[in-house]
């Protein structure tokens, strides 16, 4: 039997197998919604990449942050943890967030590879997350606001990234 | 197509991330600074690392302004309220589109020791929009209220004529904004190395105490004026 025919053999049973027919379109159905929930990820990480943009361009501009929910802005952004061996951690963050979109915005087009990737991001974003709430709360003493909405969108996109890893996996 | 479609989007995302960036700086660079620095020359000028102080500051005057007077005062201290007057007739004189006045909180704690109790009332009235009326206020009636064992009735009373809402002013005294004002001035004043009150600058300069008097302090800003018509 040649290659073809064996092809030829199996795209007939599945054509006759109903509960076939039926798996695949819950597959195509989950990753549909896989691709949604990448997508939705993509555009919510917008959000914490224009917050890490006006941080950083504040902290290069050398300007105050005034907060108007929290008020620890200014001991927060002043803190040497604000920076990195003089780079600001919020361009840092400006660069997570950003390749986050860039590989959201694959993985839900279907580039396969990405979701790996993402997963690896999301997870060091996640874990810099909580050491930076740590900070705020333990040592530093002061509550950022655009730290904190960081720190919602990223364990929103945490959580997003390992919905749609479950939805594919299923 | 659609297989570059996501390449498109990253790009133009990528492109308006950078625009905003260029922006938000450009804003930022324009938006006049509450240090005193403007126009002074490179001489002059306050140390570029200087401490913001509160943010949005108080300031009387146009933001474009070729002159900025920056006050370090202190409520109490009588040669402040000497002061207050001769301020007072320079902004008339010379109008807000000339001259730029932005008073700074410094409390001689524990020197006076109704000073920071003054800054607080000051910064709590400022809450409401009323900061120099207060201001104006508390400078006018020093001689009344600095020898007064509780100033807290009479501050109250100012609130009442300036037409705050007294219970709010009376809460805010303690509010966190408050503290956290005068606090960012005095760390202002320190960065700039202000030892006493009143200490001014003038486009970054800090006047000299003995220049304060207006016919000296006139012809320093005519002078300035000249530099920066």
């Amino acid at each position: 039997m040649t290659r073809v025919e064996v092809r030829k053999q199996r795209s007939t049973s599945r054509a006759l197998n109903p509960s076939y027919v039926s798996s695949e379109t819950d597959n195509v159905v989950h990753s549909r919604r896989a691709a949604v929930l990448y997508g939705v990820a993509a555009f919510i990480s917008l959000i914490g990449l224009a917050d890490a943009i006006y941080l950083t361009v504040e902290h290069l501009a050398g300007r105050s942050v005034r907060c108007t929910i929290t008020s620890g802005c200014s001991e927060v952004l002043s803190s040497r943890y604000a920076s990195v061996r003089g780079f600001p951690l919020a361009g840092l963050g400006a660069i997570a967030y950003f390749l986050f979109f860039s590989l959201a915005t694959l993985a839900a087009f279907g580039y396969r590879g990405m979701v790996n990737l993402l997963t690896l991001l999301v997870a060091l974003m996640f874990l810099t997350t909580l050491w930076l709430l740590y900070l705020q709360a333990f040592v530093i003493g002061h509550f950022c606001q655009f730290c904190l909405l960081s720190a919602l969108v990223t364990t929103t996109l945490t959580a997003l990234v390992i919905f749609a890893r479950i939805q594919k996996a299923q | 197509m659609k297989r570059l479609l996501p390449f498109v989007i990253i790009v133009v995302v990528l492109g308006a991330g950078l625009l905003t960036a260029r922006y938000m700086q450009r804003a930022s660079t324009e938006t006049p600074p509450s240090t005193p620095a403007p126009n002074a020359s490179p001489a002059t000028s306050t140390p570029v690392q200087a401490e913001p102080g509160a943010e949005p500051a108080h300031v009387l005057g146009d933001a474009k302004a070729p002159i900025t007077l920056e006050e370090f005062g202190d409520f109490e201290c009588p040669p402040c309220g000497m002061l207050h007057p001769i301020l007072k007739s320079l902004e008339q004189e010379y109008g807000p589109q000339k001259l730029r006045i932005i008073f700074r909180e410094f409390p001689l704690v524990p020197t006076h020791v109704h000073a920071l109790a003054a800054a607080r009332a000051a910064e709590a009235a400022g809450l409401q929009g009323k900061f120099w009326e207060m201001h104006d206020m508390i400078y006018e009636h020093q001689k009344d209220w600095h020898e007064a064992f509780d100033v807290r009735p009479i501050f109250e009373g100012y609130a009442k004529t300036i037409g705050l809402d007294v219970e709010q002013f009376a809460r805010d005294n303690s509010n966190e904004i408050v503290e956290r004002r005068i606090f960012l001035d005095g760390k202002r004043a320190h960065s700039l190395g202000v030892q006493g009150t009143p200490t001014v600058f003038l486009n970054g300069k800090e006047v000299p105490f003995e220049s304060l008097p207006p016919e000296k302090l006139k012809p320093l800003i005519n002078n300035e004026l000249a530099a920066h018509p």
